[in-house]
């Protein structure tokens, strides 16, 4: 291999492992749930780290639980399928951006940091809106 | 209104509520006002701010806000009672140039252990903080190292390394507000927070 694409290859792996950072922990799970990851489905034992572009799924006895490390909570509901499309996170100046999709279930946050640190930095998208959280405790609810 | 009305208009709410997707706005954990907007709907944007607590409003068609205080459902009773408990927050002092805790700061070990085995799946964050003697960019680095050094005393006395990250924040959130370029040692500090 050239040394020039050997470079190229170093630079996109570092890359890589900067995307998949970690950027919040499940804390318990109930019944049928999964993360899943790509085409992979992960059993979120407690203290399974996430990435951001992972799914949140779970079926009719399901329950998850997680924080992420901008202090943000979830708890998510029986039948759900929820996306953490974007996760991006500065920890030195507590700004970034966070998007959620609730595609079908429910889920109950507690905003963090993101939110605080501008208008709409946190989103929550359903199949019909996009919500911009100004930092509270809420809940998402998408019936089938 | 007679009884007799209510009910009707009741179970109009009840079908609004289940029929379509929905945010039910609640109070901060301390009571605390908050707000989220509907800033697109049906993909035309918009700017429906709701703000009032204990509300619930319909997110197709028109966003319209309706009290639910205080008739949460079971299953949202549930999503909120599974919601995993806030984080809690430590500030460790230590011995002048050492990570050595001061004797006030000592107890605090057992405390974080303590909130460790509480929390299955834990997270532990290192945040160090100067004070705002020097330049910004000189206590972004002097407060990651310092947060790095405590980090390993805390491996070195049983945390787990794998839960932990270390984090600098310089001289944001200051402890005791000053000028720039003044010594403050209750500025001078580290922050564990248990997730």
């Amino acid at each position: 291999m050239k040394p020039a694409m050997m470079v190229m290859l170093g630079t996109a792996l570092i890359a890589q492992s900067a995307m998949a950072a970690e950027i919040g922990r499940i804390k318990r799970s109930m019944g049928t749930a999964s993360v899943e990851r790509g085409k992979a489905k992960l059993a979120p034992v407690p203290g399974f780290q996430l990435q951001s572009g992972d799914r949140l799924v779970t079926g009719r006895d399901g329950q998850m639980s997680l924080t992420f490390i901008d202090d943000t909570r979830f708890s998510v509901g029986p039948n759900s399928s929820i996306a953490v499309d974007q996760f991006d996170y500065n920890r030195t100046t507590q700004a970034g951006n966070f998007v959620t999709r609730v595609n079908r279930g429910s889920l109950a946050v507690v905003s963090g940091q993101i939110a605080k640190s501008k208008q709409d930095a946190m989103k929550v998208r359903t199949p019909t809106s996009l919500l911009g959280v100004r930092g509270t405790r809420f809940i998402v609810e998408v019936p089938k | 209104m007679s009884p007799a009305c209510l009910a009707p208009l009741m179970l109009a709410g009840l079908l609004v509520g289940c029929a379509t997707p929905s945010l039910t706005l609640l109070p901060s954990e301390e009571g605390k006002q908050g707000a989220v907007a509907v800033i697109e709907e049906n993909g035309v944007a918009r700017e429906t701010v709701v703000s009032e607590l204990n509300s619930r409003t319909n997110l197709s068609g028109r966003p319209r806000t309706r009290s639910v205080d205080p008739k949460l459902s079971a299953r949202q009773r549930a999503l909120l009672d599974t919601l995993p408990p806030p984080p809690v927050r430590l500030t460790l002092y230590f011995r002048e140039g050492t990570t050595q805790l001061t004797s006030e700061s000592e107890p605090g070990l057992d405390f974080l252990k303590k909130e460790i085995a509480g929390r299955p799946g834990a997270e532990v964050q290192v945040t160090g903080y100067t004070d705002t003697l020097g330049s910004d960019e000189d206590n972004d680095r002097l407060s990651q190292r310092r947060a790095e050094e405590v980090l390993a005393a805390l491996a070195d006395q049983g945390l787990d390394r794998d839960m932990m990250s270390a984090v600098g924040r310089g001289e944001r959130e200051l402890r005791v507000r000053t000028d720039d370029g003044v010594r403050e040692p209750a500025n001078r500090r580290v922050v564990v927070t248990v997730r």
